[in-house]
Protein backbone atom coordinates (compact mmCIF):
# COMPACT_ATOMS: atom_id res chain seq x y z
CA UNK A 1 0.00 0.00 0.00
CA UNK A 2 1.09 3.43 -0.85
CA UNK A 3 2.21 5.71 2.41
CA UNK A 4 -0.20 8.42 2.94
CA UNK A 5 1.15 9.98 6.71
CA UNK A 6 -0.83 13.06 6.70
CA UNK A 7 -4.40 11.50 5.96
CA UNK A 8 -6.04 10.61 9.28
CA UNK A 9 -8.45 8.08 10.11
CA UNK A 10 -10.88 7.45 12.93
CA UNK A 11 -11.78 3.45 13.51
CA UNK A 12 -14.95 3.07 15.32
CA UNK A 13 -15.00 -0.22 17.76
CA UNK A 14 -13.38 -2.44 19.99
CA UNK A 15 -11.75 -5.72 19.41
CA UNK A 16 -12.08 -7.60 16.21
CA UNK A 17 -11.96 -6.40 13.12
CA UNK A 18 -11.93 -2.93 14.12
CA UNK A 19 -8.37 -3.65 15.25
CA UNK A 20 -6.85 -5.29 12.95
CA UNK A 21 -8.42 -2.78 10.06
CA UNK A 22 -6.38 -0.40 12.20
CA UNK A 23 -3.59 -2.14 12.10
CA UNK A 24 -3.90 -2.56 8.44
CA UNK A 25 -4.28 1.12 8.25
CA UNK A 26 -1.26 2.39 10.17
CA UNK A 27 0.59 -0.05 7.84
CA UNK A 28 -0.40 1.66 5.22
CA UNK A 29 0.85 5.23 6.47
CA UNK A 30 -2.24 6.43 8.08
CA UNK A 31 -2.26 8.69 11.16
CA UNK A 32 -5.00 6.36 13.31
CA UNK A 33 -7.71 7.60 15.72
CA UNK A 34 -9.92 5.00 17.71
CA UNK A 35 -12.90 5.33 19.21
CA UNK A 36 -13.94 2.38 21.01
CA UNK A 37 -17.34 0.57 22.18
CA UNK A 38 -18.26 3.27 24.41
CA UNK A 39 -21.94 5.58 24.10
CA UNK A 40 -21.98 7.53 20.91
CA UNK A 41 -23.49 10.26 21.51
CA UNK A 42 -23.48 14.22 21.19
CA UNK A 43 -20.96 14.29 23.91
CA UNK A 44 -18.28 11.58 22.86
CA UNK A 45 -18.40 12.85 18.94
CA UNK A 46 -18.33 16.73 19.72
CA UNK A 47 -14.88 15.26 22.19
CA UNK A 48 -14.07 13.13 18.94
CA UNK A 49 -14.49 15.61 15.99
CA UNK A 50 -13.93 19.41 17.15
CA UNK A 51 -10.05 19.21 17.30
CA UNK A 52 -9.87 17.70 13.38
CA UNK A 53 -9.85 20.49 10.92
CA UNK A 54 -10.67 17.47 8.49
CA UNK A 55 -10.93 13.46 8.60
CA UNK A 56 -10.20 11.61 5.83
CA UNK A 57 -11.91 8.40 6.66
CA UNK A 58 -14.16 7.12 8.84
CA UNK A 59 -14.74 3.14 9.44
CA UNK A 60 -17.32 1.73 11.49
CA UNK A 61 -16.98 -1.64 13.50
CA UNK A 62 -18.26 -1.04 16.58
CA UNK A 63 -20.41 -3.87 17.89
CA UNK A 64 -20.14 -4.36 21.83
CA UNK A 65 -19.83 -7.75 23.28
CA UNK A 66 -23.39 -8.76 23.37
CA UNK A 67 -24.05 -8.52 19.96
CA UNK A 68 -21.93 -10.92 18.98
CA UNK A 69 -22.93 -13.48 22.22
CA UNK A 70 -25.18 -16.13 20.30
CA UNK A 71 -28.42 -16.23 22.22
CA UNK A 72 -32.24 -17.04 20.43
CA UNK A 73 -34.41 -14.27 20.16
CA UNK A 74 -37.31 -15.64 22.70
CA UNK A 75 -34.55 -16.34 24.95
CA UNK A 76 -33.62 -12.52 24.96
CA UNK A 77 -34.87 -9.81 27.51
CA UNK A 78 -35.41 -6.30 26.09
CA UNK A 79 -32.76 -4.54 27.94
CA UNK A 80 -30.36 -7.38 26.17
CA UNK A 81 -32.42 -6.68 22.81
CA UNK A 82 -31.70 -3.12 22.99
CA UNK A 83 -27.83 -3.38 23.69
CA UNK A 84 -26.79 -5.84 21.30
CA UNK A 85 -29.47 -4.12 18.02
CA UNK A 86 -30.79 -0.51 18.83
CA UNK A 87 -27.90 0.93 20.49
CA UNK A 88 -25.31 -0.38 18.09
CA UNK A 89 -27.66 0.95 15.65
CA UNK A 90 -28.67 4.63 17.01
CA UNK A 91 -24.51 4.66 17.74
CA UNK A 92 -24.26 3.97 14.27
CA UNK A 93 -26.27 6.49 12.57
CA UNK A 94 -24.94 9.17 15.25
CA UNK A 95 -21.74 8.81 14.61
CA UNK A 96 -22.12 9.58 11.01
CA UNK A 97 -23.97 12.89 11.91
CA UNK A 98 -21.02 13.69 13.84
CA UNK A 99 -19.33 13.15 11.17
CA UNK A 100 -20.33 14.82 8.72
CA UNK A 101 -18.64 18.35 9.18
CA UNK A 102 -15.39 17.05 8.93
CA UNK A 103 -15.66 14.59 6.19
CA UNK A 104 -17.33 16.71 3.88
CA UNK A 105 -13.96 19.42 4.59
CA UNK A 106 -11.61 16.61 3.44
CA UNK A 107 -14.29 15.20 1.19
CA UNK A 108 -13.41 11.69 2.92
CA UNK A 109 -14.99 8.14 2.91
CA UNK A 110 -17.35 6.69 5.48
CA UNK A 111 -16.91 2.35 5.90
CA UNK A 112 -19.60 0.43 7.87
CA UNK A 113 -17.85 -3.06 8.55
CA UNK A 114 -20.95 -5.35 8.83
CA UNK A 115 -20.69 -9.10 9.42
CA UNK A 116 -22.29 -11.43 6.41
CA UNK A 117 -25.46 -12.04 9.04
CA UNK A 118 -26.65 -8.86 8.05
CA UNK A 119 -27.31 -9.81 4.46
CA UNK A 120 -27.70 -13.28 4.98
CA UNK A 121 -29.15 -13.62 8.61
CA UNK A 122 -27.71 -15.98 11.47
CA UNK A 123 -29.58 -18.46 13.51
CA UNK A 124 -28.55 -17.12 17.21
CA UNK A 125 -27.90 -13.67 16.23
CA UNK A 126 -30.87 -11.95 15.22
CA UNK A 127 -29.99 -8.52 17.36
CA UNK A 128 -26.78 -8.25 15.23
CA UNK A 129 -27.81 -8.78 12.31
CA UNK A 130 -30.40 -6.14 12.59
CA UNK A 131 -28.34 -3.45 13.39
CA UNK A 132 -25.74 -4.63 11.24
CA UNK A 133 -28.27 -4.49 8.10
CA UNK A 134 -29.67 -1.55 8.82
CA UNK A 135 -26.13 0.04 9.30
CA UNK A 136 -25.74 -1.45 5.51
CA UNK A 137 -28.44 0.23 4.15
CA UNK A 138 -28.19 3.21 5.95
CA UNK A 139 -24.34 3.38 4.04
CA UNK A 140 -26.37 3.92 0.81
CA UNK A 141 -28.65 6.38 2.14
CA UNK A 142 -25.50 8.32 3.74
CA UNK A 143 -24.01 7.68 -0.08
CA UNK A 144 -27.01 9.25 -1.73
CA UNK A 145 -27.34 12.64 0.31
CA UNK A 146 -23.47 12.65 0.76
CA UNK A 147 -22.20 12.60 -2.58
CA UNK A 148 -23.17 16.65 -3.22
CA UNK A 149 -20.56 17.15 -0.32
CA UNK A 150 -17.71 15.11 -2.00
CA UNK A 151 -17.95 12.39 0.59
CA UNK A 152 -18.30 8.64 -0.40
CA UNK A 153 -19.82 6.05 1.51
CA UNK A 154 -19.53 2.46 1.86
CA UNK A 155 -20.20 -0.80 3.23
CA UNK A 156 -17.64 -4.01 3.65
CA UNK A 157 -19.24 -7.41 4.13
CA UNK A 158 -16.84 -9.85 6.33
CA UNK A 159 -17.12 -13.24 6.89
CA UNK A 160 -18.57 -13.96 10.36
CA UNK A 161 -14.57 -15.41 11.43
CA UNK A 162 -13.98 -11.56 11.80
CA UNK A 163 -16.55 -11.15 14.50
CA UNK A 164 -17.56 -14.20 16.50
CA UNK A 165 -15.41 -16.74 18.75
CA UNK A 166 -14.26 -19.36 17.01
CA UNK A 167 -16.96 -22.09 17.71
CA UNK A 168 -19.86 -19.54 16.47
CA UNK A 169 -18.11 -18.30 13.37
CA UNK A 170 -17.90 -22.21 12.28
CA UNK A 171 -21.32 -23.08 13.31
CA UNK A 172 -22.21 -19.72 10.90
CA UNK A 173 -20.07 -21.03 8.43
CA UNK A 174 -21.58 -24.78 8.15
CA UNK A 175 -25.09 -22.76 7.96
CA UNK A 176 -24.65 -20.48 5.44
CA UNK A 177 -21.92 -22.22 2.81
CA UNK A 178 -21.88 -25.39 1.09
CA UNK A 179 -18.39 -25.04 -0.20
CA UNK A 180 -14.91 -23.86 0.92
CA UNK A 181 -13.39 -20.34 0.34
CA UNK A 182 -13.10 -20.10 -3.77
CA UNK A 183 -9.57 -17.99 -2.89
CA UNK A 184 -8.53 -20.99 -0.35
CA UNK A 185 -8.70 -18.73 2.79
CA UNK A 186 -10.75 -15.85 4.52
CA UNK A 187 -9.30 -12.68 4.37
CA UNK A 188 -7.08 -11.60 6.86
CA UNK A 189 -8.57 -8.20 8.13
CA UNK A 190 -5.04 -6.73 8.59
CA UNK A 191 -3.23 -8.06 5.40
CA UNK A 192 -6.41 -8.07 2.98
CA UNK A 193 -9.00 -6.44 4.25
CA UNK A 194 -7.35 -2.89 5.17
CA UNK A 195 -5.82 -2.64 1.60
CA UNK A 196 -9.39 -2.59 0.27
CA UNK A 197 -10.65 -0.06 2.94
CA UNK A 198 -8.04 1.93 1.96
CA UNK A 199 -8.05 1.47 -1.41
CA UNK A 200 -11.55 3.03 -1.32
CA UNK A 201 -10.61 6.46 -0.29
CA UNK A 202 -8.24 6.84 -3.48
CA UNK A 203 -9.17 8.62 -6.82
CA UNK A 204 -9.04 4.85 -8.45
CA UNK A 205 -12.31 4.98 -6.64
CA UNK A 206 -13.52 8.19 -7.03
CA UNK A 207 -16.58 7.05 -9.15
CA UNK A 208 -18.07 4.50 -6.53
CA UNK A 209 -20.50 5.21 -3.38
CA UNK A 210 -22.60 3.15 -1.75
CA UNK A 211 -21.10 0.07 -2.72
CA UNK A 212 -21.36 -3.35 -0.63
CA UNK A 213 -18.39 -5.16 -1.02
CA UNK A 214 -18.51 -8.58 -0.11
CA UNK A 215 -14.76 -9.32 1.03
CA UNK A 216 -14.60 -12.77 2.14
CA UNK A 217 -12.54 -14.91 -0.11
CA UNK A 218 -15.67 -15.49 -2.69
CA UNK A 219 -17.35 -17.51 0.54
CA UNK A 220 -20.64 -16.18 -0.41
CA UNK A 221 -21.50 -15.17 -3.85
CA UNK A 222 -24.60 -12.26 -3.47
CA UNK A 223 -27.16 -11.23 -6.14
CA UNK B 1 -61.74 -1.30 -2.71
CA UNK B 2 -61.84 -4.42 -1.80
CA UNK B 3 -59.14 -7.56 -2.72
CA UNK B 4 -59.36 -10.15 -5.40
CA UNK B 5 -62.21 -12.48 -4.21
CA UNK B 6 -59.99 -15.48 -5.52
CA UNK B 7 -58.80 -14.88 -1.79
CA UNK B 8 -62.13 -15.98 -0.33
CA UNK B 9 -61.13 -19.09 1.73
CA UNK B 10 -57.57 -19.11 2.18
CA UNK B 11 -56.87 -17.88 5.69
CA UNK B 12 -60.44 -20.09 6.66
CA UNK B 13 -60.07 -20.50 10.75
CA UNK B 14 -56.81 -18.55 10.70
CA UNK B 15 -56.60 -15.67 13.29
CA UNK B 16 -54.53 -12.70 12.59
CA UNK B 17 -53.24 -10.08 14.39
CA UNK B 18 -52.41 -6.50 12.35
CA UNK B 19 -50.76 -4.03 14.08
CA UNK B 20 -50.81 -0.68 12.77
CA UNK B 21 -54.19 -1.32 11.52
CA UNK B 22 -56.28 1.78 11.96
CA UNK B 23 -55.17 3.13 8.31
CA UNK B 24 -53.05 2.92 5.13
CA UNK B 25 -51.57 -0.55 4.80
CA UNK B 26 -52.34 -1.98 8.01
CA UNK B 27 -55.72 -1.64 7.47
CA UNK B 28 -55.44 -2.93 3.93
CA UNK B 29 -53.94 -5.76 5.13
CA UNK B 30 -56.31 -6.58 7.87
CA UNK B 31 -59.35 -6.02 5.33
CA UNK B 32 -57.57 -8.45 2.83
CA UNK B 33 -57.05 -11.03 5.73
CA UNK B 34 -60.38 -10.97 6.77
CA UNK B 35 -62.00 -11.33 3.14
CA UNK B 36 -59.72 -14.60 2.85
CA UNK B 37 -61.67 -15.88 6.30
CA UNK B 38 -59.05 -14.56 8.61
CA UNK B 39 -60.53 -13.50 12.10
CA UNK B 40 -58.39 -10.56 12.83
CA UNK B 41 -57.47 -8.18 15.77
CA UNK B 42 -57.14 -4.75 14.43
CA UNK B 43 -53.93 -3.81 16.87
CA UNK B 44 -54.30 0.34 16.66
CA UNK B 45 -52.76 3.37 19.02
CA UNK B 46 -55.98 5.08 18.47
CA UNK B 47 -59.37 4.02 18.67
CA UNK B 48 -60.60 6.66 16.68
CA UNK B 49 -59.47 4.49 13.62
CA UNK B 50 -58.87 1.46 15.05
CA UNK B 51 -62.54 1.09 15.97
CA UNK B 52 -64.09 2.18 12.25
CA UNK B 53 -61.50 -0.51 10.52
CA UNK B 54 -62.81 -3.04 12.37
CA UNK B 55 -66.38 -1.96 11.80
CA UNK B 56 -65.92 -1.66 8.00
CA UNK B 57 -64.72 -5.70 8.05
CA UNK B 58 -67.39 -6.52 9.99
CA UNK B 59 -69.91 -4.49 7.47
CA UNK B 60 -68.74 -6.46 4.56
CA UNK B 61 -69.07 -10.00 6.75
CA UNK B 62 -65.84 -10.21 7.58
CA UNK B 63 -64.72 -11.11 11.61
CA UNK B 64 -62.36 -8.39 12.92
CA UNK B 65 -62.33 -6.47 16.55
CA UNK B 66 -60.25 -3.87 17.64
CA UNK B 67 -57.88 -3.95 20.26
CA UNK B 68 -55.74 -0.81 21.65
CA UNK B 69 -51.87 -1.29 21.03
CA UNK B 70 -49.42 0.95 21.52
CA UNK B 71 -46.44 -0.99 19.78
CA UNK B 72 -43.76 1.04 21.74
CA UNK B 73 -44.98 -0.42 24.94
CA UNK B 74 -44.42 -4.13 25.12
CA UNK B 75 -47.38 -4.90 27.65
CA UNK B 76 -50.01 -4.02 24.92
CA UNK B 77 -48.37 -6.28 22.43
CA UNK B 78 -49.10 -9.08 24.99
CA UNK B 79 -51.89 -7.81 25.74
CA UNK B 80 -52.83 -8.17 22.12
CA UNK B 81 -51.80 -11.64 21.82
CA UNK B 82 -53.88 -12.66 24.90
CA UNK B 83 -57.04 -10.67 23.51
CA UNK B 84 -56.78 -12.52 20.38
CA UNK B 85 -56.45 -16.05 22.55
CA UNK B 86 -59.65 -14.83 24.47
CA UNK B 87 -61.45 -14.18 21.89
CA UNK B 88 -60.77 -16.60 19.08
CA UNK B 89 -58.46 -18.96 20.76
CA UNK B 90 -55.47 -19.37 18.50
CA UNK B 91 -53.07 -16.73 16.66
CA UNK B 92 -51.46 -17.54 13.25
CA UNK B 93 -50.05 -14.85 11.90
CA UNK B 94 -48.72 -11.58 13.58
CA UNK B 95 -48.56 -8.61 11.06
CA UNK B 96 -46.11 -6.21 12.17
CA UNK B 97 -46.86 -3.24 10.19
CA UNK B 98 -46.90 0.05 12.55
CA UNK B 99 -44.09 2.67 12.33
CA UNK B 100 -43.99 5.53 13.70
CA UNK B 101 -43.80 8.43 10.80
CA UNK B 102 -40.31 9.22 9.48
CA UNK B 103 -41.44 12.85 9.18
CA UNK B 104 -40.36 15.43 6.30
CA UNK B 105 -37.45 14.75 4.57
CA UNK B 106 -34.02 15.74 5.95
CA UNK B 107 -29.82 14.46 5.94
CA UNK B 108 -28.93 12.55 8.66
CA UNK B 109 -26.60 15.63 10.28
CA UNK B 110 -30.37 17.29 10.71
CA UNK B 111 -32.15 14.49 12.64
CA UNK B 112 -32.64 14.84 16.45
CA UNK B 113 -32.09 12.20 19.07
CA UNK B 114 -35.28 11.81 19.77
CA UNK B 115 -36.82 11.09 16.36
CA UNK B 116 -33.85 8.41 16.25
CA UNK B 117 -35.11 6.79 19.35
CA UNK B 118 -38.44 6.95 18.16
CA UNK B 119 -38.12 5.28 14.76
CA UNK B 120 -35.87 2.10 16.67
CA UNK B 121 -38.84 1.68 19.01
CA UNK B 122 -41.02 0.95 16.36
CA UNK B 123 -39.68 -0.66 14.15
CA UNK B 124 -36.49 -2.79 15.35
CA UNK B 125 -37.78 -3.01 19.35
CA UNK B 126 -41.31 -3.70 18.56
CA UNK B 127 -40.35 -6.39 15.95
CA UNK B 128 -38.31 -8.05 18.64
CA UNK B 129 -41.36 -7.81 20.74
CA UNK B 130 -44.25 -8.60 18.54
CA UNK B 131 -41.98 -11.80 17.84
CA UNK B 132 -41.35 -12.59 20.76
CA UNK B 133 -44.65 -12.19 21.91
CA UNK B 134 -46.41 -14.23 19.22
CA UNK B 135 -43.60 -17.12 19.03
CA UNK B 136 -45.61 -20.03 21.28
CA UNK B 137 -48.47 -19.51 19.16
CA UNK B 138 -46.97 -19.47 15.48
CA UNK B 139 -45.27 -22.62 16.84
CA UNK B 140 -47.74 -24.16 17.89
CA UNK B 141 -49.88 -23.83 14.82
CA UNK B 142 -47.56 -23.45 12.00
CA UNK B 143 -47.88 -19.96 12.22
CA UNK B 144 -46.30 -16.82 10.66
CA UNK B 145 -44.65 -13.29 10.91
CA UNK B 146 -45.36 -11.10 8.43
CA UNK B 147 -42.82 -7.65 8.47
CA UNK B 148 -44.09 -4.76 6.51
CA UNK B 149 -40.23 -3.25 5.67
CA UNK B 150 -39.64 -0.52 2.68
CA UNK B 151 -37.64 -0.68 -0.52
CA UNK B 152 -36.08 2.25 1.66
CA UNK B 153 -34.77 -1.01 3.64
CA UNK B 154 -33.18 -2.30 0.59
CA UNK B 155 -31.83 0.24 -1.52
CA UNK B 156 -31.65 2.98 0.81
CA UNK B 157 -32.99 6.56 0.63
CA UNK B 158 -31.31 9.90 0.27
CA UNK B 159 -34.85 11.70 1.43
CA UNK B 160 -35.35 9.38 4.92
CA UNK B 161 -31.94 8.16 5.96
CA UNK B 162 -32.66 7.30 8.99
CA UNK B 163 -36.13 5.40 8.03
CA UNK B 164 -33.92 3.06 5.36
CA UNK B 165 -31.67 2.31 8.23
CA UNK B 166 -34.46 0.80 10.79
CA UNK B 167 -36.79 -0.73 7.74
CA UNK B 168 -33.00 -2.59 7.04
CA UNK B 169 -32.75 -3.52 10.59
CA UNK B 170 -35.91 -5.20 10.57
CA UNK B 171 -34.52 -7.14 7.35
CA UNK B 172 -31.36 -8.52 8.93
CA UNK B 173 -33.50 -9.67 11.74
CA UNK B 174 -36.00 -11.35 10.19
CA UNK B 175 -33.70 -13.13 7.79
CA UNK B 176 -31.90 -14.29 10.99
CA UNK B 177 -35.58 -15.43 12.64
CA UNK B 178 -36.30 -17.61 9.36
CA UNK B 179 -33.16 -19.69 10.20
CA UNK B 180 -34.10 -19.78 13.64
CA UNK B 181 -37.67 -20.53 13.52
CA UNK B 182 -37.66 -22.51 10.17
CA UNK B 183 -36.99 -25.55 12.52
CA UNK B 184 -40.24 -24.79 14.73
CA UNK B 185 -42.13 -24.57 11.32
CA UNK B 186 -42.36 -20.95 11.95
CA UNK B 187 -41.96 -19.18 8.87
CA UNK B 188 -40.68 -15.28 8.70
CA UNK B 189 -40.97 -12.99 6.02
CA UNK B 190 -41.63 -9.80 4.87
CA UNK B 191 -42.86 -6.92 2.43
CA UNK B 192 -41.70 -3.85 0.88
CA UNK B 193 -44.74 -2.00 -0.40
CA UNK B 194 -45.19 1.46 -2.08
CA UNK B 195 -48.41 2.18 -1.49
CA UNK B 196 -51.35 5.11 -1.19
CA UNK B 197 -51.19 5.68 2.60
CA UNK B 198 -51.35 8.75 5.14
CA UNK B 199 -47.94 9.20 5.20
CA UNK B 200 -47.76 9.01 1.48
CA UNK B 201 -50.86 11.86 1.55
CA UNK B 202 -49.21 13.94 3.80
CA UNK B 203 -45.78 13.76 1.62
CA UNK B 204 -47.50 14.63 -1.28
CA UNK B 205 -48.84 17.59 0.60
CA UNK B 206 -45.45 19.20 1.28
CA UNK B 207 -43.93 18.03 -2.32
CA UNK B 208 -46.86 18.06 -4.44
CA UNK B 209 -45.02 16.84 -7.71
CA UNK B 210 -44.21 13.67 -5.39
CA UNK B 211 -47.36 11.37 -6.88
CA UNK B 212 -46.74 12.30 -10.43
CA UNK B 213 -43.08 11.97 -10.15
CA UNK B 214 -43.72 8.16 -8.70
CA UNK B 215 -46.03 7.31 -10.67
CA UNK B 216 -44.23 8.41 -13.91
CA UNK B 217 -40.99 6.01 -12.42
CA UNK B 218 -43.55 3.00 -11.76
CA UNK B 219 -43.95 0.28 -14.56
CA UNK B 220 -47.14 -0.33 -13.94
CA UNK B 221 -47.80 2.99 -13.78
CA UNK B 222 -49.68 4.05 -10.24
CA UNK B 223 -49.09 3.69 -6.94
CA UNK B 224 -50.61 0.40 -4.96
CA UNK B 225 -53.80 0.45 -3.35
CA UNK B 226 -53.37 -1.01 0.60
CA UNK B 227 -56.07 -3.19 0.61
CA UNK B 228 -56.35 -4.37 -3.48
CA UNK B 229 -52.49 -4.47 -4.24
CA UNK B 230 -50.27 -4.97 -0.63
CA UNK B 231 -52.89 -6.84 1.24
CA UNK B 232 -53.30 -10.42 -1.08
CA UNK B 233 -49.46 -10.54 -1.05
CA UNK B 234 -49.99 -10.69 3.21
CA UNK B 235 -52.79 -13.33 2.65
CA UNK B 236 -50.21 -15.31 0.53
CA UNK B 237 -47.58 -14.88 2.77
CA UNK B 238 -49.87 -16.11 5.49
CA UNK B 239 -51.32 -18.96 3.13
CA UNK B 240 -50.69 -22.50 2.91
CA UNK B 241 -49.43 -21.15 -0.53
CA UNK B 242 -46.00 -19.72 0.87
CA UNK B 243 -45.67 -22.71 3.04
CA UNK B 244 -41.93 -23.17 1.42
CA UNK B 245 -40.79 -19.45 1.80
CA UNK B 246 -39.37 -17.85 4.38
CA UNK B 247 -36.78 -15.24 5.23
CA UNK B 248 -37.88 -13.51 1.97
CA UNK B 249 -39.05 -9.84 1.39
CA UNK B 250 -41.59 -9.33 -1.55
CA UNK B 251 -41.34 -6.07 -3.25
CA UNK B 252 -44.84 -5.09 -3.80
CA UNK B 253 -44.07 -1.32 -5.81
CA UNK B 254 -45.41 -2.12 -9.08
CA UNK B 255 -41.99 -2.64 -10.07
CA UNK B 256 -40.88 1.01 -8.85
CA UNK B 257 -37.69 -1.01 -7.24
CA UNK B 258 -36.38 -3.05 -10.01
CA UNK B 259 -32.74 -3.26 -8.99
CA UNK B 260 -33.48 -4.33 -5.52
Amino acid sequence: MTSRGSRTALVVGSGDPADSLGVGLVAAGWSLLRLGDGPIDDDTVAAAFPTLEHLDLVVHARYPALCRWRRELTDLTTKQWHAACDEPLEAGIRLARGAYGPLRAAGGTMVYVVPLMASAGGDGFAPFAGAAEGLRVFAKSLAKTWGEAGIRVHAITLDPSAFLAPDDAAGMAEANSLHDPPLGRVPDVADEVSPVVDALTTDAFAALTGASLVVDGGLWMPG
Amino acid sequence: MTADNRLDRLLEDQVAIVTGAGQGVGEGIAAAMAQAGARVVIAARRSANGEPAAQAIRDRGGQALFCRCDVTRRDDIDAAVAFSLQHWGRLDAMVHNAVSPPGPPRPIQEVDDETIASQIATSTTATFHCAQAAFGELRANGGTLVVLTSPAGIEGSGHLPLYGAVKGAQRGLLKSLAREWGPHGVRVNAIAPVASTPAMDAATEVNPTLEARLVGRTPLGRIGDPTADIGPVAVFLASGLARHMTGQTLAVDGGRYLGL
